[in-house]
């Protein structure tokens, strides 16, 4: 008997939402977590498009509620010191009253949305380790898990794994490709006490480009004191620190101008924590009875905190699939692979716009700039575009990189990188 | 004002924040580190908007670029 029509492992964003969404919907869910919430997590900047995700979820007044850090912007610091900043107001998007997204303690951000799934019909085992999914006739048919030292089976129509980087079923499946590109490390912790400023950017994201390929810091308020500070580069970079992770934080923190003065009166209150084993994709996100959302599917670099809204995002379209097949009755690995491709087409805009972005660095801050290009530049950046036909500035970017590589004197040329671009 | 002048104007303004910083037209603003990639990019958006002039992606060169002089006769053909 199948009691839970559909079991979700995770109750972080993606597994929430999407619990969210199907309670809506009127299909029963079962979230397994094996944390007990609240638990930490990384990832605590958000773009504008998730204000749709929360409208659908009734989540909206517990975001204003919670008084989760306005963010009304974002700002790049150039290795001289140069800031270059964005402000969101300049893009007006469809069904989006507010000129700003939200920075969030993910810990509190997320237990939050887990019992609003809650509140919406979801149910949720909190402490409860999944060991494997079950596949019974070609099928995953529910979950194994451990339960105060007690293992037992769970049956499911439709298994979702929404664990995030932990990637329960890829890993079970074998489908994980590791990136070749970017194999990048961070490291980051928070602090209070650093300088954000008292001008109107006090409360962006701030991104520090550091002399060093690929490498940059972010800066993240999290709340009135204190600031999440994270610095990510070539795991390559990384490899001779790992021994003494607090001296190469603070001498990354040396190597841009701005980011010294702003830490200079700052004091670490947690750990550092270091986050390893980067980018990745699973070869297939759907299966007969599975799918998988979030970073369960793939994880791309975060340097546009896309993490949270591409989570989001992944739920929105999975439940809409759920739904069809509850609908159909056909919950065969084809009739779920239109929710594949569309989130990979989705993800995949993302990737590219990283690609390039990493192949010539003064060429984003230069389209940030340019009228011509900012506003398309912004709505990339919002997290609107899950359409590579709507996104004609990754063609711009594409040829200018283009002209560079074929001239032989072009002035970008020494900014170059080996990243390739197809 | 003549286009040497503004263009003058605006690297030191806009580019070095420094009203008082000293560029002649023939020095090297690349080599003195006058102009890094960002400041380049920048001028080359301040000539779109000031003088109406769309500069190739082919034509960010050495040399049309590397002075105020090179820039002045570069954007004059």
């Amino acid at each position: 008997m199948e009691d839970n029509e559909v079991i979700i492992i995770g109750g972080g964003p993606a597994g929430a939402a999407l619990g969210g969404y199907l309670s809506k919907a009127g299909i029963k869910n079962l979230i397994i977590d094996g944390a007990n919430h609240p638990r930490k997590h990384v990832g605590e900047s958000l773009v504008m498009s998730t204000y749709r995700v929360f409208k659908d979820l009734d989540f909206l007044e517990v975001m204003e509620s919670e008084r989760f850090v306005r963010k009304y912007g974002a700002s790049w610091h150039a290795p001289n010191g140069k800031e270059f900043a964005a402000p969101f107001d300049q893009i007006e998007q469809e069904g989006i009253p507010q000129y700003y997204t939200y920075h969030v303690d993910r810990a509190r951000f997320d237990l939050l949305l887990l019992k609003q799934a809650e509140n919406l019909g979801s149910r949720v085992y909190q402490g409860v380790h999944v060991k494997k999914v079950l596949f019974e006739n070609g099928r995953a048919s529910g979950v194994r898990v451990n339960i105060g030292g007690k293992e037992m089976n769970i049956p499911s129509k439709v298994v979702i794994d929404a664990s995030g980087r932990a990637t329960i079923l890829g890993n079970q499946l074998r489908l994980k490709k590791k990136d070749t590109l970017f194999d990048q490390y961070a490291v980051h912790a928070w602090f209070t006490g650093v300088d954000r400023g008292d001008g109107p950017t006090r409360n962006y994201i701030h991104i520090y480009f550091l002399p060093i390929e690929r490498g940059w810091v972010w800066q993240i308020p999290i709340n009135e004191a204190i600031t999440s500070m994270g610095v990510v580069a070539d795991k390559k970079v990384f490899r001779a620190s790992f021994s003494d992770l607090s001296a190469y934080f603070s001498s990354s923190m040396q190597t841009n101008p701005r980011l010294q003065a702003a830490m200079r009166e700052a004091v670490q209150i947690t750990p550092f924590t270091p986050e390893g084993d980067y980018s990745y994709s699973m070869e297939k996100f759907v299966g007969n009875h599975w799918m998988m959302v979030g970073d369960a599917a793939r994880f791309v670099d975060p340097i546009f905190s896309s993490g949270v809204s591409v989570a989001l995002y992944s739920a929105k379209f999975a439940s809409e699939q759920i739904q069809q097949a509850f609908a159909t009755g056909d919950f065969s690995e084809a009739a779920l692979k239109p929710y594949e491709d569309k989130l990979r087409k989705g993800v995949e805009v993302w990737y590219e716009f990283i690609r390039l972005y990493y192949k010539l660095m003064p060429l984003f801050t230069h389209f940030t700039q340019s009228p011509q290009h900012r506003l398309d530049i912004m709505r990339l950046l919002q997290g609107e575009v899950f359409e590579r036909d709507e996104t004609k500035v990754l063609d711009a970017m594409r040829e200018y990189i283009q002209k560079v590589e074929a001239s032989d004197s072009h002035l970008f040329k020494g900014h170059l990188t080996a990243v390739p671009i197809d | 004002m003549d286009r040497k002048s503004v263009l003058t104007d605006y690297i030191k303004k806009e580019i070095l924040r420094n009203d008082r910083a000293k560029i002649s037209d023939d020095q090297d603003l690349l080599s003195d580190g006058i102009l890094d990639s960002l400041g380049i990019l920048q001028l080359v958006a301040y000539i779109s908007e000031t003088f109406g002039i769309e500069i190739p992606d082919q034509d960010v060169v050495y040399e049309n670029f590397h002075s105020i002089t090179a820039l002045d006769t570069y954007l004059s053909q």
